[in-house]
């Protein structure tokens, strides 16, 4: 069910409103600024929810561009892509349309971390994306450069606290308004580029720079607290000019796996992939490094950049004497252009020059763009909500970079969360978090929100404590039937699909199930098969499909009346057989936490005075966070069961006296049983 | 949540055990390379009467495995006794069929326990031998542990068994168990034991951030295989390091029961002096010099029955001896884990004035108390008692405007005005230090090093059958192998402090160019 190929740029550019006075409203119900991964998953999103809305970019044709690396996925972010995907999102689909070279990384790993990850054609994911803006209904794009953030006057009661109003865009008068607006700005938030050592202001060359308003109302009348953060990009060297022989070829899969549940197959053949190519820094490099350091002010700079995915520069200071590994990667089929993953750099272009050539493969090389660093504000993500919406100021959402995150695949989570939720809150539906026990995206949002950041956010498995659970092959069963039944921004036609894999996935379970042998009977049939012990008991279909040597396929054929009717789910039935001992020791942890995090704390309470016994430690903790559940809450460093113990019983009691002021006939025993699985819920074990 | 799906899928497959005459349990204990399932709710058992002079003994168990470990430890074999009627029974080990005591067992089935499980209690001789033993015995029941802190209460409290004002103090209640248990640990962790554990602790962080490096980078980045092959050897290691420790019976240092009574302050306050009117003998060495005392000094003393161990340590000062600035820190280590700290002050310091000497008694006060970094310290009057010593040496007019000026203040702990020269004030100090060691008696975790030990017993074999599991997976499934170790770092953690994943980002990023 591939989407079809998207029509051609130039009747799709015709077709945007290049300019506000041409707009057919001036009023949305959201309004996203900016085209990049977070803010056209954000637009998408919120018009499938069935907002009104306006996607405003400072230039249409970079909408859907690939700033960076031109790859998709990976071990930890392909799991976010395939959770896109489930929510119906854009990234999925559009990886699979642009890819050239897909993986699966970690293969020899366990199915739980395997990481999806795909080289895509940069031209192609562009107009898949924009395609697919184009096609959405209640969506229109606008290109312009917003001025201002309009926000209602702080209500007297409620000091500090706004609502957004709508936006100003830069040479029109008249303010285009909206009940809500996703702020996904990426690197142009007051962004500085650096290379060698001249500065100039921007987020991304070849662009203007956003307006120095926006940021000035996001610090001044909002009072919103920010950081810096500085991240950069390797020179794009000409293929024709690179020694490819001298570099290790690495071929992609024989057979493409496609990121979407929706594709079965990816829109590049598997014979027409393009490989990469893998080569490594020498001594010299090291050497060109050092000696041009003084020409070099991006380096220089304190703002915080990422441990992962650090410079050249950075990488030979703190790791001297070592090979490092550098990456050839196709930038497209037509592209005449190599991207060196590894080789991201700031210093003078010549230096440059001088550095790549002292690998081997590029000794010749030439540069066509050379490579420089950003600096960008950021606003610390702790004054989000689950939402994604800024605590103090309704109807105001973020997402991407602007939250202190890097990469497509993070920024894209961030975007369609934001995009929903901003459309739930002009919708007046009540906002919806997702848990980090349900979804790598749930995850990434907690760990902002409750914890900030301090250096650029990336995703890794290792941050999902129940990653055998959050498997990128079950992404579908987690999300799309909750993405259609309670969040509403899945298709009728996805979600008939997860009910159809949903229900024969069930069957094929029960079928493995059912069939129950003794040991001995297993291995007549399954002569392969190592058994070592001999146990009396009898054995299921789904006990003997963990073993390591039985396939699904396998048990098909000895039991083929039995089995060969879910071959199409082999592979899942496989991982879920091996899986599921763990993930039922996991379940009991599961919903704990989630019922912590069913438990709301008013947004309103002030912790400095709260008539409860807390020590200061913990009040001030409170305060400076303001966790939105107590799953949250407790969750947070320095926080003591006691204490925990004592904001659950001040929560419920004035949720108590909440009801009777509401003067509801409570049903006491309804009440009693929440109470009681909400005290389960908060106590430590 | 989890997909309504899976969850289904649980239930049949759940179902479809039991209906075969299974228990559900068999799902996580099957074949090849599966894990032993954990009991869906725990047991737990602990000594819930108090310490010291006492006949009777009463042990607690409640959950599931409670009849069980009636059945097996009792001989009842045949159904289950009359429930709430207190029966006379030869209690036996469930293993070595060895009498441990006669005593009274009670069975409390479901919903009419304290804790609303099925419960049971032991009511055996108070002596601390037979307590071990029938302690030992109970967690040696299948799905029975040691309780934590403040879990009865809590499990009560779950099921509705708790009056409103019982759960209006439930939060205090926690928090001083839980300090209470959080000393006991303390005393424990800060021997050899401790930093055994914490090297483990250590050493475990280090493999599962390898593992995790090997899963998250090894892909992009020069990651070799040979890092799994490393971690392979240290959990061997470990594995081997920790089957000895359990298994051996010396079990370290005998840890001495008893109420923890530390006696602290400046130099030449007459501290020593104090220890040695307390225990009746000179036990410590006094002179008029400053700083005699540099190591702890401890003595056993029974205080109106009550078992105490009374520690004596060096005067709290700068000095730039070094021998002496390891007896300070050692005094102040002293203070952090005691139940009860005497802060001995020396009256001839005291401001004149009545109001700056009260301000004198605070700033004194929070610079011997260890900070835990809260901007006003707090001196609960359970643990603290401020005794003012030399007391002859102050005029009477001074004295009873000093006392008017402290009734008036509140946050200082209760203060006790003696002499150690005149025997002034002894007997009244004496009878103050006597209640609240009874206090302290009370609670049963406050001087019972059994339980802490077999805490922490529990916590260590969860930790062994968890590396077990990284090492049936190593080459099957890595990331179920690498789960095996955080589960091993998360009950090693219940000992040792919690470990973040930033913690183990941390080691990963240090240990590794991670530069995709």
């Amino acid at each position: 069910m591939l989407t079809k190929k998207p029509p051609a740029l130039q009747s799709f550019l015709s077709l945007v409103s290049r300019r506000a006075s041409h707009l057919a409203r001036q009023q949305y119900d959201v309004i996203i600024v900016g085209g990049g991964h977070a803010g056209t998953e954000a637009a998408a999103a919120a018009a499938r929810v069935g907002a009104e809305t306006l996607l405003v970019s400072q230039k249409i044709q970079t909408i859907g561009a690939l700033s960076c690396n031109p790859s998709l996925g990976g071990v930890g972010k392909g799991q976010l892509v395939k959770e896109v995907d489930a929510l119906d999102g854009l990234c999925g689909r559009a990886g699979d349309w642009a890819g050239i070279h897909f993986s699966i990384l970690n293969r020899r790993k366990g199915p739980a971390v395997w990481g999806p990850r795909a080289q895509l054609d940069r031209q192609r994911y562009r107009e898949f994306i924009q395609s697919e803006l184009l096609s959405t209904p209640r969506l229109t794009v606008l290109e312009g450069s917003v001025e201002e953030l309009l926000v209602s006057e702080p209500n007297p009661e409620e000091p500090g606290h706004h609502r957004v109003t709508g936006i100003r865009l830069a040479n029109v008068s008249h303010p285009i308004s909206a009940s809500s607006v996703v702020l996904t700005t990426g690197t142009f938030l007051s962004g500085s580029l650096f290379m060698g050592q001249s500065t100039s202001p921007g987020g991304r060359i070849g662009d203007a720079p956003s307006s120095a308003g926006l940021s000035q109302t996001l610090r001044e009348t909002l009072g919103l607290r920010t950081g810096r953060l500085r991240t950069g990009t390797p020179p794009r060297i000409v293929k024709d000019s690179v020694d490819l022989s001298l570099a290790n070829v690495h071929p992609p899969d024989s057979h493409p796996t496609p990121f979407s549940f929706l594709n079965t197959h990816t829109h590049c053949k598997p014979e027409e992939q393009l490989p990469c190519y893998l080569t490594y820094t020498t001594p010299g490099v090291e050497r060109v490094v050092r000696e041009s350091i003084h020409l070099n002010c991006h380096i220089q700079e304190d703002a915080k950049g990422p441990r992962y995915c650090p410079s050249i520069e950075s990488r030979v200071l703190r790791f001297p004497g070592r090979q490092h590994q550098v990456w050839l990667e196709p930038e497209g089929v037509t592209s005449d252009l190599l991207y060196p993953q590894g080789l991201s750099m700031t210093m003078p272009p010549d230096v440059q020059l001088r550095l790549i050539r002292e690998i081997p493969a590029m000794h010749r090389a030439e540069i066509h763009t050379p490579g420089y660093g950003v600096q960008y504000d950021f606003v610390c993500p702790t004054q989000l909500s689950p939402a994604l919406q800024v605590k103090s100021t309704q109807g105001l959402f973020l997402a991407g970079q602007i939250n202190g995150t890097t990469g497509y695949e993070e920024a894209a989570a961030q975007g369609l969360w934001a995009g929903v939720n901003a459309a739930r809150w002009a919708l007046s539906m009540p906002a919806m978090a997702l848990s980090r026990t349900e979804s790598y995206i749930g995850v990434l949002i907690d760990d902002l929100v409750s914890r900030g950041v301090t250096e650029p956010y990336r995703m890794f498995t290792s941050r999902a404590e129940f990653r055998t659970s959050l498997r990128p092959d079950n992404a579908d069963l987690r999300l799309t039937l909750k993405g259609f039944e309670e969040v509403g921004c899945v298709s009728t036609v996805r979600y008939q699909e997860a009910v159809r894999v949903r229900d024969s996935l069930q069957d094929a379970l029960a079928a493995l199930q059912a069939l129950a042998l003794s040991t001995h009977s297993w291995r007549k049939k399954l002569p392969d098969m190592r058994m070592s012990e001999n146990k009396n008991a009898l054995l299921t279909g789904m006990d003997v499909l963990q073993y390591n040597d039985v396939s699904f396929e396998m048990l098909a054929s000895a039991f083929p009346e039995c089995f060969s009717p879910h071959m199409e789910f082999s592979q899942r039935l496989k991982i879920e057989a091996v899986y599921r001992p763990h993930c039922n020791l996991q379940k009991k942890e599961i919903e704990r936490i989630q019922k912590e995090e069913n438990m709301s704390l008013p947004q309103d309470i002030n912790y400095l005075s709260l008539p409860v016994s807390l020590s200061q430690e913990v009040r001030e903790i409170l305060d400076r966070v303001r966790p939105s559940t107590l799953g949250a809450a407790t969750r947070l460093q320095g926080m003591t069961p006691a204490a925990i113990v004592h904001l659950l019983n001040y929560v419920r009691h004035t949720g108590r006296k909440e009801r009777r002021t509401r003067r509801d006939k409570p049903d006491r025993k309804e009440e009693r049983k929440a109470a009681q699985s909400a005290t389960n819920a908060s106590l430590p074990q | 949540m989890l997909p309504s799906m899976i969850r289904g899928m649980w239930r049949a497959a759940i179902h479809n055990l039991r209906i075969r005459g299974t228990p559900a349990c068999r799902l996580v204990s099957t074949c090849d390379g599966v894990p032993v399932g954990l009991a869906d709710a725990e047991t737990i058992f602990a000594l819930s009467s108090g310490h010291g002079r006492c006949g009777v003994a009463v042990v607690r168990a409640s959950g599931p495995a409670s009849a069980t470990a009636l059945r097996c430890m009792t001989g009842l074999t045949h159904g289950r006794p009359p429930p709430r009627k207190a029966l006379l029974r030869s209690i036996t080990d469930p293993q070595s069929k060895e009498v441990l005591d006669r005593g009274l067992v009670l069975w409390f089935p479901a919903p009419h326990s304290f804790t609303g499980e099925d419960s049971v209690e032991f009511h055996i001789h108070g002596g601390p031998a037979v307590i071990t033993a029938v302690l030992h015995a109970l967690g040696s029941v299948p799905g029975m542990r040691p309780a934590e802190a403040g879990e009865f209460t809590r499990r009560a409290f779950q099921a509705g068994k708790l009056g409103l004002t019982e759960v209006e103090g439930l939060g205090d209640l926690i928090h001083a168990e839980t300090e209470a248990q959080r000393r006991q640990a303390l005393r424990q962790m800060s021997g050899e034991l401790g930093r055994l554990y914490q090297d483990w602790s250590h050493k475990l962080k280090r493999c599962l951030a390898h593992v995790e490096a090997f899963i998250d980078f090894s892909e992009d980045e020069l990651i070799e295989d040979g890092v799994l092959n490393q971690v392979d050897e240290w959990v061997c290691d470990l594995q081997a390091e920790m089957e000895r420790h359990l298994q051996d019976e010396r079990r370290g240092e005998r840890l001495r029961s008893g109420v923890q009574v530390v006696i602290a302050g400046s130099t030449n306050a007459g501290k020593s002096s104090l220890l040695n009117k307390l225990c009746q003998r000179p036990a410590a060495i006094v002179s008029p010099i400053a700083g005699t005392t540099r190591d702890i000094v401890e003595t056993a003393l029974d205080i109106g029955g009550f078992p105490v161990l009374l520690s004596d340590t060096a005067g709290l000062r700068e000095s730039p001896d070094p021998v002496e600035r390891e007896g300070v820190r050692r005094a102040r280590e002293r203070v952090e884990q005691a139940d009860l700290t005497l802060v001995v002050v020396d009256c001839a310091h005291l401001p004149s004035d009545a109001k700056q000497a009260v301000t004198f008694l605070q700033g004194h006060l929070s610079s011997v108390l260890p900070t835990q970094g809260q901007p006003e310290p707090v001196f609960p009057a359970d643990r603290f008692l401020l005794v003012l010593n030399k007391t002859d040496l102050l005029p009477e007019e001074q004295r009873l405007k000093l006392d008017g000026e402290l009734s008036r203040v509140s946050g200082l702990p209760p203060v006790c005005h003696i002499s150690c020269y005149t025997n002034e004030g002894l007997q009244d100090f004496i009878a103050v230090l006597h209640s609240s060691v009874k206090i302290l008696c009370g609670d049963p975790l406050c001087c019972a090093p059994t339980l802490t030990q077999a805490r922490h017993r529990a916590h260590l074999q969860q930790c062994f059958a968890a590396l077990a599991q990284y090492q049936r997976y190593r080459d099957i499934d890595l990331a179920l192998a690498a789960e095996g170790v955080r589960l091993a770092l998360t009950s090693l953690g219940r000992i040792t402090g919690r470990v973040g994943a930033e913690e183990i980002l941390d080691i990963i990023f240090k240990d590794f160019c991670i530069g995709k």
